[in-house]
């Protein structure tokens, strides 16, 4: 493990595991992220054509989604839940799917690739675990769930690993490969991070813009009544004229 | 050549596509049942694609792609009630400018992008007479009066319309806020359940209820003049970014129930203490309460329809038409002889609507057949099956054609199966094609399949499935109720008779959510519970939805065998293969 990578999950895990609240959050966040990988597994099930490999998919998904079931667990009994409890509870905060535009995970990195990811993340996911036991976070019961996740993380690590060295042997750029996907995650930070300073400032602007232009519109401006009302007039004229209309 | 239209829906929830082939529905499925994220709003790219692989042909083919909204109007209806509101809404504001800036209002362009259709292919169908068109236009009827009722559309929340066999025409509406779907959600969020998830929980949590607190909640909503209004002083969804009830609400009803709190009300009180069962009595009485003031709103409205259309069919859809014991009260005393509901009622059928509005009311073209059968989903040939199982080494039988009977067997020795044959249901409900099947005559059976199976809350009831020729014996379904629970859109009365010997699938008031099962249109499913019938004396099998808590109903055999070695089932049906456990 790199010296900078390691320090950094060190500060990481004293922050995030002693902060009131972020116990929860955090294990939400692995609930999520495991759901989701159960199912970019699952969905490499169905998409490959290395029929060998299928079994493997399975029983990785299998345990990727009984992970997030102690993830969620975890979180539950901790207590004190507020938004995490909404994260685990309601599916729909679902968004490590790794679906995008419509193309699962395999379908976008194709088998090669989307072994090489799985190796990369798993070895990172071992990583992170050990560092958190080493510390003695973030309570024993949640130590004791994550060495048993560690066990099944390891046989992950260890049959992507041997998959990853034999795309190597055959000539296929997996160390580049690997390279990209932690560049790309230190990419998709920035532009998380992006995105919420752009959200910070964007609701500034537009809360300036609300007080200022909206305001004097309260004026004319009512609720709706309730009971019924006429319905608003159709535009006339072609009827494929007016469907294609927006408004 | 062929007229081919897709209808989509998407943007809010339970997203989906719809292919038409000259009117005729060719395929029509729900997003998530491809992304597996439960009431998926993403734009529905696999669902399109599926569409358009099973008709075999390309994007290229289609000649029109129809959205289920006008997004103007709707982004009209939320700068308004911004403005209305002032300075209530100074926090919804930034989110919904946010929003609707930076995406939903180039809609056509995204539209274009995803799907790969030119700009001028794109139609877009105002969202209540999406779902007008939805439920007219697959009916049995000619000449209907149209109810639709959900959260809000673009400004209806409610709308009465008039269908004439290819033309829909509008005739009232109630506009935001006013909204019964959303007074329904706002009281789902209270008694600690997700909106647009929860809804079927608060309405299984009411029979447990009495409801008490009409005196509170009258003043909430009010009926008037064949419509309704509500105070929005207890409502925040006009004005605040994710609440729809004001601090108001609560100090009228008591606080909120926390999500996840064991629900022990006096029925079943099992280990709670006494002030647990005083609390959970409560919830239930708010979920009684409010139940019955929807109902009583849906007979109100239905009665001002047959007042104002005259017609002897009523068509229903929105969120609020999949309230089973509100449509079946609507069936047995409200005016109308018959009442059609298409069985994916809510968001999603909305893609169903704006495409066969497309076909007859913009293009004018004549009305073909009703829709008889809600299979219309994915489905996967045998051999990709067999080398599934193969390659994950599993446990199976190829029994042929036997399987609906060897399934009447498994069930009628105690077993607990996942039944999934053909193609996979178009809307919410599991109506024997990705079911989760069992013995509705003994009452440990519902505790088994809620605790070992699906993992989801106790108090919840299970729907049983009866072959139509013995559906009388069992349930009292009024004549109007007939089409509707083809589809399980409709709760009612087990009969007094019938009670005892279906314990798992009689809810603690003595109603049931019954699929009657017609041998016509579900040729295995009907065997199944025949050969059942046969063995037991009992026709009727217990039918929920074949999946796990948090999860979309299964699709593929790779999500069906995830499930099955996940829960406690004991047997797995795919098509013709019958699925052991791992050992």
């Amino acid at each position: 493990m790199g010296v900078l990578r390691r320090m950094w999950l060190t500060v990481a895990s004293e922050v995030s595991w002693r902060l009131p609240g972020r116990p929860q959050r955090l294990l939400a966040a692995f609930a999520l992220a495991e759901r989701g990988s159960m199912l970019d597994m699952l969905a490499a099930v169905e998409a490959t054509d290395r029929r060998e490999l299928r079994k493997k998919y399975f029983l990785h998904a299998l345990d990727e989604g009984r992970h997030a079931l102690v993830f969620a667990e975890r979180v539950r009994a901790l207590g004190q839940l507020g938004r995490a409890e909404a994260a685990i509870e309601d599916s729909g905060k679902l968004v490590e799917a790794g679906i995008v535009g419509g193309r699962t995970l395999f379908e976008r990195l194709g088998e090669p690739e989307f072994l090489t990811f799985v190796y990369v993340a798993e070895a990172d996911a071992v990583e992170q675990f050990r560092v958190y036991l080493d510390r003695g976070l973030p309570d024993t019961r949640t130590q004791d769930e994550l060495r048993g996740i560690l066990k099944e993380e390891t046989f992950h690590v260890s049959y992507s690993r041997a998959e990853v060295d034999r795309y190597r042997k055959e000539g296929l750029p997996v160390d580049w490969w690997a390279t990209r996907l932690r560049l790309r995650r230190l990419w998709e930070g920035w532009l998380r991070f992006s995105r919420d300073f752009g959200a910070v400032m964007s609701a500034f602007w537009l809360g300036v813009l609300y007080l200022l232009v909206m305001a004097p519109f309260r004026l004319l401006a009512r609720l709706e009544p309730g009971g019924w009302q006429t319905p608003a007039g159709r535009p006339g004229g072609d009827p494929l004229v007016a469907a294609r209309m927006e408004g | 050549m062929p007229t081919y239209i897709l209808g989509i829906s998407a943007l809010y929830h339970d997203s989906a596509a719809v292919l038409l082939r000259d009117g005729e529905v060719v395929a029509a499925v729900q997003e998530e049942r491809f992304s597996r994220l439960k009431h998926d709003p993403a734009l529905p790219v696999r669902a399109a694609r599926w569409c358009l692989a099973r008709a075999g042909i390309t994007i290229a083919d289609v000649a029109w792609l129809v959205f289920y909204e006008k997004p103007l109007r709707k982004f009209d209806r939320i700068l308004s009630t911004s403005v209305a509101t002032f300075p209530k809404s100074w926090a919804a504001f930034p989110r919904h400018m946010r929003a609707w800036l930076g995406d939903k209002l180039w809609l056509r362009g995204n539209l274009c992008e995803a799907f790969g259709v030119r700009p001028d292919r794109v139609l877009f169908c105002e969202h209540h007479l999406s779902h007008a068109a939805s439920a007219f236009f697959p009916s049995p009827h000619r000449d209907a009066a149209i109810l639709c009722v959900d959260g809000v559309g673009e400004w209806a929340t409610t709308s009465l319309w008039r269908g004439r066999d290819t033309a829909i025409e509008p005739v009232a509406e109630v506009r935001f806020p006013h909204s019964l779907g959303l007074y329904y959600s706002a009281i789902t969020a209270h008694l600690g359940f997700a909106v647009n998830e929860g809804e079927f929980k608060v309405m299984g949590m009411a029979a447990y209820g009495q409801p008490r607190f009409r005196a509170e909640m009258d003043r909430l909503l009010k009926l008037d003049d064949g419509g309704f209004s509500l105070d929005l002083d207890y409502f925040a969804w006009h004005w605040h970014p994710s609440q729809a009830a004001s601090p108001k609400l609560e100090q009228l009803l008591g606080p909120p129930r926390y999500p996840g709190t064991p629900f022990t009300p006096r029925a079943t009180p099992e280990g709670a203490g006494e002030a647990e069962i005083a609390a959970s009595q409560r919830y239930a009485d708010l979920a009684a309460t409010a139940q019955q003031q929807i109902e009583e709103a849906m007979l109100h409205l239905a009665r001002h329809a047959k007042a104002k259309v005259g017609t002897e069919a009523l068509c229903v859809a929105g969120g609020v038409a999949l309230n089973s014991v509100a449509n079946h009260r609507v069936a047995a005393e409200g005016p109308f002889a018959n009442l059609w509901i298409q069985p994916a009622a809510g968001d999603a059928g909305g893609a169903l609507g704006a495409a066969l509005w497309a076909w007859h009311s913009v293009l004018g073209n004549p009305r073909g057949p009703a829709l008889e059968r809600a299979d219309l989903g994915r489905d996967t040939p045998l051999d990709r099956t067999r080398e599934l199982l193969d390659d994950l080494g599993a446990r199976y039988e190829d029994v042929g054609d036997d399987a609906p009977e060897r399934a009447g067997d498994d069930l009628a020795a105690g077993k607990v199966i996942g039944w999934m044959d053909g193609r996979c249901e178009w809307g919410p409900r599991a109506l024997g094609h990705r079911s989760i099947l069992a013995d509705p005559r003994r009452p440990e059976t519902r505790d088994a399949v809620n605790v070992r199976v699906k993992y989801r809350e106790p108090f919840r009831p299970f729907a049983p499935s009866v072959v139509a020729e013995h559906a009388d014996e069992y349930f009292d379904i009024p004549a109007a109720s007939r089409e509707p629970a083809r589809f399980m859109l409709s709760t009612g009365p087990v009969r007094e008779s019938a009670r005892a010997t279906l314990g798992a699938t009689t809810h603690v008031d003595g109603t049931a959510r019954v699929q009657v099962v017609d041998a016509g249109t579900s040729p295995r499913y009907h065997r199944v519970i025949s050969r059942f019938g046969a063995e037991t004396g009992v026709p009727v099998v217990l039918n929920t939805s074949f999946n796990l808590k948090g999860e979309p109903v299964v699709s593929s055999p790779v999500d069906a065998m995830a499930s099955f070695v996940r829960s406690g089932l004991d047997l797995l049906y795919i098509d013709n293969f019958r699925v052991e456990r791992p050992r």
